[in-house]
C-alpha cells in the first residue's frame, strides 16, 4: 500500500522537476538577449569606473580635472575624440604622440598601463562621464592644486632686472610661470609628478647637458622636448635660470591660492575625519574648547586661504598642540577636512562659543559606543541561538547518557 | 520437391534500422521483457537485487550518487566552458567578460559550473560524514574508504584549481593566500610552492599549470578513482547494512527483503538525479557567480581570504604558529581519517546511524560543547591569550604553536578520560565523540573565517563588516 503511494509521489516529483527544467530553459531563452545586452552595459560601466580612477592618477594632472585640457594640453571631452575608432585611440595612448608632451602608457612601451587598462581609457574617451570623473578626481584628492599657469610677484620681479643679465632671467621666469609650474612647482621646488630644479644637485650639471635636457625632454618621464614650442635662445635662458635660481628670492613665482574642489562624498569623508581626529580638541562642530581654537568661525574662516589650512594641517603648527598630520594621513584625507571646514564659511559665527567641561575622558566615551554597538539585536538573537542549541545538545547526550 | 517459400517482402530501410537499435527485437513476452532487464547495461553498476533497507531515503540522503550527479553536471559544462576559453593571463579574464556578455547561456554554464563545484564540495563531506556516522568504512570496506578520501581531496584540488582560472582579484588573491599555506610545509615548502605556481608568485604560469591540472589530470584521476569506487562498493557487497536490528531490541538476524534493482533502484537515481539537475539550474539563473575586477598583483584586497573551504585552516594560522596550525594539526587529522578502518575493526552496529544510543548521545554531547567551546577559545585568543608577549625569549614554535596546541588537546584527552570511565564507552563511541568534536570545530572555524573576519583578520560582526 505505502510501496504504491511513495512510489507514486516519486514519480510525481520526477514529472514535477522535468518540466521545471523545460519550463526554466524556455523561461531563460526568452530573457536571454536581454540579459546578454544588460551584462554588456554592466562590464562597460565597471571598466568606466576603472579608466576614471586610471584617470584620476594618471591623466588629470595634464589634461584636468574633468578632461577640460590645461592650457597647451588637449581637452578630451571631445566630440571630435568620440568619433575616433578604438584603434586609433589605443595606439595614441598606449604609445604617446612625437613631438608632444604625451607619453606612450603602455607597459610593451615602458609606460604603467597594462593593455587591458589602455582599453579601459579609451572606453573613457568614447563613453565616458566626464563630471562623474571630476568628482572621483576630488575624491582621490588628487585633484592638480597648481594651475598651469601663475603670476610672477610684481615687486620681486623688478628687482630680478637689476641683476646682471637680469633680462633673461626676467624672460626665464616668465616662461617657467607659464609652462613649467604646474609639474616643477611654485619656486622651481618641484611636485609629485616632476622633481624641483632650484636644486643645488641640479645647479651643479653643465649647460650644454641642461640644454639638451629641455630641449629633447627626457625619454620614460613626462619631461617632453620643448624644442617645438620654445626657441632656441629662449631654451638657453631657462637654463640660466636653472643654474642661477639660488639669486632668485623666494616668492617670486608663488603657489595662487586654488580653493580645494569638493565634492559630496568628500566632504562626508572630511566629516568623519575631522570627527574621529580633529573634534577632541577643536570641538564636534569646530567651535573650540579651552585645548584649542576655533575653526568654525567668520575670523578664521575668511582670512585663511584652502592652501593655508591644508598647510597648517599637514606640517602643524610648531610651539602649539597642533601635531603635523601630513605622515599620517593621505593627501585625499586632509583635502576632505579642508574642504569640511571650509563649507563651515557660509553659517560660521562672527564670534565662536567654545564647549566646556563635555564628554568626559576619551576611553568612556568610546566605550559606552562599543557597548551599544555590541548588544545589537543580532548579536544577542545570534548568542542566544548557540547557546541554547549547545545546551540542548549537551543536556540531551547527557541526560540519554546517565539513563541507563 | 522444391516448395518454394513464398518470397519474404525486404525490410523497409526504418524496420532495419529499428531492429539494429535492439538487436534482439523488442520482446513481445514477459519472458523476453525479463531478459531485457537482466542483460541491462544497468546491471553492470547494479546488483539485480538489492535489500530493501538500503533504498530508504534516510538513510544514504542519496549523497553518493549526487556527487556523481555534480561529476557529471561539472563534466558536460566544464566542456563546454572550455570553448570560450584561453588559459593566458589578461586573454583568460577577457574571456570571462566576453563569456557573460556576448555568448548564449554562457553565463548559465559558468553559473552551472561554479554552483555545481561548490555543491560538490559540501555534498563530498556530508557523504564522509555519512560514511563514518554509520560505520561504513569497517572491513570490508577499508579500501574504499581510502579512495573516496583519496577522491575529497582530489576534488578539494579541482575547486582550488579551477577558482582561479576567471582570472579576476577574488581569484588571484585566493589563490596567493591559499598556495601560501603551502609553504609552511618544513624542508619542501618553498620548493613545492615554486612548482605549483610556476614561479616565485602567481602569475601566467600558474594559470597554465592549473589550467592542465583542472582539466586533464584531476579529472583523469577522479574519474579513474570513481569508478573503482563504484565497483568496491558493489564487491564489498553494496551499501552497509546491520546484522541485527539494535543493540536494544533482541538482537535477531533482520529478515531482509530483497528488491529488483530495476525498477526500484534505477527510478529513485533516476528521479534524485532529475530534481537536482532541476534545483541546480533554477539556482544557477537565478544567482551569478561571482566575477571581481581583472587581477592586480599590485592591489592586494584587505581582508585577502583563502577559497571559503580551506577558511578553516586559514582561521587556524591565525591562533597558531604556522607549522602546527596549518601542518601539524590539519596533517595529523587527515592522517587520522585514512586510518580509521584500521583502528576500529569492530564489525558491530555496521550500518546504524551513530551506531548505539550511547553513541548517538556522546555525538550530541561532544557537538554541543565544541559549539561553545570554539567560537570560546577563537574570541579568548582575540583579546586575551598573547602567548609570544608572555614568552617573549622562547622560540615562537613553542610559545604560539605547542604550548597553545597543549591547552587544547589536555582538555579533550580529559573530556575523552571522562567519557570512558564514566560511561564505559568503547573504542568505537570514542572515536565516534573525538571526531565529532574536531569536526564541529572545524566547522566553526570555517564559519569564523568566512563571515567574521575583516580587514587585517580581526574579528568584525558580519554586518558591521567595513566595506572598505
Amino acid at each position: 500500500m505505502t510501496e504504491t503511494r511513495s512510489h507514486r509521489l516519486e514519480i510525481l516529483i520526477g514529472t514535477i522537476a522535468t518540466g521545471l527544467i523545460v519550463l526554466a530553459l524556455g523561461l531563460y531563452i526568452l530573457f536571454e538577449p536581454a540579459r546578454v545586452q544588460s551584462a554588456g552595459q554592466d562590464i562597460l560601466h565597471v571598466q568606466l569606473d576603472d579608466a576614471m580612477s586610471l584617470y584620476a592618477e594618471n591623466c588629470a594632472v595634464c589634461h584636468g580635472l574633468q578632461g577640460e585640457g590645461i592650457g597647451s594640453i588637449p581637452p578630451l571631452d571631445n566630440p571630435a575624440l568620440r568619433t575616433m575608432t578604438a584603434d586609433d585611440l589605443f595606439k595614441t595612448i598606449s604609445r604617446g604622440r612625437f613631438n608632444t608632451a604625451m607619453p606612450a602608457w603602455s607597459q610593451s612601451d615602458g609606460g604603467p598601463l597594462s593593455d587591458y587598462q589602455v582599453n579601459e581609457m579609451v572606453q573613457l574617451v568614447q563613453f565616458g562621464d566626464w563630471n562623474a570623473t571630476k568628482d572621483r578626481v576630488v575624491n582621490l584628492g588628487l585633484a592638480p592644486l597648481v594651475p598651469f599657469t601663475t603670476e610672477p610677484d610684481p615687486a620681486l620681479f623688478e628687482q630680478i632686472g637689476s641683476l646682471p643679465d637680469g633680462a633673461i632671467l626676467q624672460t626665464a621666469i616668465k616662461i617657467f610661470a607659464a609652462e613649467c609650474v604646474s609639474c616643477h612647482g611654485a619656486d622651481g621646488l618641484g611636485t609629485k609628478i616632476a622633481p624641483a630644479l632650484n636644486d643645488p644637485l641640479i645647479r651643479e650639471k653643465t649647460a650644454e647637458e641642461l640644454n639638451r635636457t629641455v630641449t629633447l625632454g627626457r625619454a620614460g618621464t613626462l619631461m617632453a622636448g620643448w624644442n617645438n614650442v620654445l626657441a632656441p635662445e629662449e631654451i638657453s635662458a631657462m637654463v640660466t635660470l636653472i643654474q642661477r635660481w639660488n639669486e632668485i628670492p623666494l616668492g617670486t613665482i608663488p603657489a595662487p591660492n586654488v580653493p580645494i574642489a569638493t565634492t559630496t562624498e568628500s566632504i562626508a569623508k572630511g566629516s568623519d575625519l575631522f570627527i574621529a581626529n580633529c573634534s577632541r580638541c577643536h570641538g564636534p562642530t569646530g567651535q573650540g574648547t579651552p585645548r584649542a581654537p576655533a575653526l568654525n568661525v567668520k575670523s578664521v574662516l575668511t582670512t585663511t586661504s584652502d592652501q593655508a589650512l591644508l598647510q597648517i594641517i599637514t606640517n602643524g603648527v610648531p610651539g602649539t598642540a597642533m601635531p603635523a598630520w601630513g605622515n599620517r594621513m593621505a593627501d585625499a584625507d586632509l583635502q576632505a577636512i579642508v574642504g569640511f571646514i571650509r563649507q563651515w564659511e557660509a553659517t560660521a559665527p562672527e564670534v565662536a562659543q567654545p564647549t566646556v567641561g563635555v564628554g568626559g575622558p576619551p576611553w568612556r566615551q568610546a566605550a559606552t559606543q562599543t557597548v551599544k554597538a555590541a548588544l545589537d539585536w543580532r548579536v544577542l538573537l545570534g548568542l542566544t541561538i548557540l547557546l541554547a542549541t549547545s545546551f540542548s545538545l549537551v543536556s540531551i547526550g547527557y541526560t540519554e547518557l546517565v539513563k541507563k | 520437391m522444391t516448395d518454394e517459400l513464398p518470397p519474404t517482402p525486404e525490410p523497409s530501410i526504418f524496420e532495419r534500422m529499428r531492429t539494429r537499435l535492439t538487436p534482439d527485437g523488442v520482446p513481445s513476452d514477459d519472458r523476453g521483457r525479463m531478459r531485457m532487464v537482466v542483460d541491462s547495461l544497468i546491471l553492470h553498476l547494479h546488483p539485480t537485487k538489492i535489500p530493501d533497507r538500503t533504498l530508504r531515503w534516510t538513510y544514504t540522503w542519496g549523497l553518493g550518487g549526487l556527487a556523481a550527479v555534480l561529476m557529471m553536471v561539472l563534466a558536460l559544462t566544464g566542456v563546454v566552458l572550455l570553448n570560450n576559453y584561453t588559459p593566458a593571463a589578461p586573454q583568460a579574464y577577457l574571456d570571462i567578460l566576453e563569456l557573460n556578455s556576448n555568448v548564449w547561456f554562457g553565463e548559465l554554464m559558468r553559473n552551472l559550473h561554479h554552483w555545481s563545484a561548490n555543491l560538490l564540495i559540501i555534498v563530498a563531506v556530508l557523504h564522509l560524514i555519512r560514511v563514518f556516522i554509520t560505520g561504513a568504512y569497517r572491513p570490508p570496506r577499508e579500501l574504499n574508504w581510502l579512495l573516496g578520501m583519496l577522491m575529497l581531496i582530489l576534488v578539494l584540488a579541482s575547486n582550488f584549481t579551477g577558482y582561479l582560472l576567471p582570472w579576476d582579484q577574488l581569484a588571484y588573491w585566493a589563490i596567493t593566500v591559499g598556495t601560501s599555506i603551502i609553504s609552511y610545509l618544513p624542508i619542501i615548502g618553498n620548493w613545492l610552492t615554486r612548482l605549483i605556481l610556476g614561479g616565485p608568485e602567481v602569475g601566467p604560469n600558474t594559470l597554465l599549470n592549473f589550467y592542465s591540472m583542472h582539466i586533464a589530470l584531476i579529472p583523469l584521476a577522479i574519474f579513474g578513482i570513481m569508478s573503482y569506487h563504484f565497483w568496491r562498493v558493489r564487491k564489498d557487497g553494496g551499501l552497509s547494512i546491520p546484522k541485527s536490528l539494535d543493540e536494544s531490541e533482541s538482537g535477531a538476524e533482520i529478515k531482509l527483503e530483497r528488491l529488483t534493482t530495476i525498477p526500484n533502484l534505477v527510478q529513485k537515481e533516476l528521479i534524485y538525479a532529475i530534481a537536482w539537475v532541476a534545483a541546480l539550474l533554477i539556482f544557477a539563473m537565478l544567482v551569478p557567480a561571482p566575477l571581481e575586477s581583472i587581477a592586480n598583483p599590485d592591489l592586494s584586497p584587505n581582508p585577502a581570504k583563502a577559497p571559503w573551504y580551506f577558511m578553516g585552516l586559514q582561521e587556524m594560522l591565525l591562533h597558531f604558529h604556522p607549522l602546527v596550525g596549518a601542518i601539524l594539526i590539519p596533517g595529523l587529522v587527515i592522517l587520522g581519517i585514512f586510518l580509521l578502518p584500521f583502528f576500529d575493526l569492530n564489525p558491530r552496529n555496521v550500518g546504524v546511524y551513530f551506531r548505539s544510543r550511547r553513541g548517538r548521545a556522546l555525538t550530541l554531547l561532544a557537538a554541543g560543547i565544541a559549539l561553545i567551546a570554539t567560537p570560546a577559545w577563537v574570541l579568548l585568543d582575540e583579546y586575551l591569550l598573547d602567548w609570544t608577549g608572555w614568552l617573549p625569549s622562547w622560540p615562537s614554535l613553542i610559545s604560539n604553536g605547542l604550548i597553545p596546541l597543549l591547552v587544547i588537546t589536555i582538555p579533550l584527552i580529559l573530556l575523552d578520560d571522562w567519557v570512558r570511565k564514566s560511561f564505559q564507552a568503547d573504542t568505537e563511541e570514542r572515536v565516534l565523540f573525538i571526531a565529532t568534536f574536531i569536526f564541529t570545530a572545524f566547522i566553526i572555524l570555517t564559519i569564523t573565517g568566512i563571515f567574521f573576519r575583516g580587514p587585517g583578520m580581526a574579528l568584525y560582526l558580519p554586518w558591521n563588516m567595513p566595506t572598505h
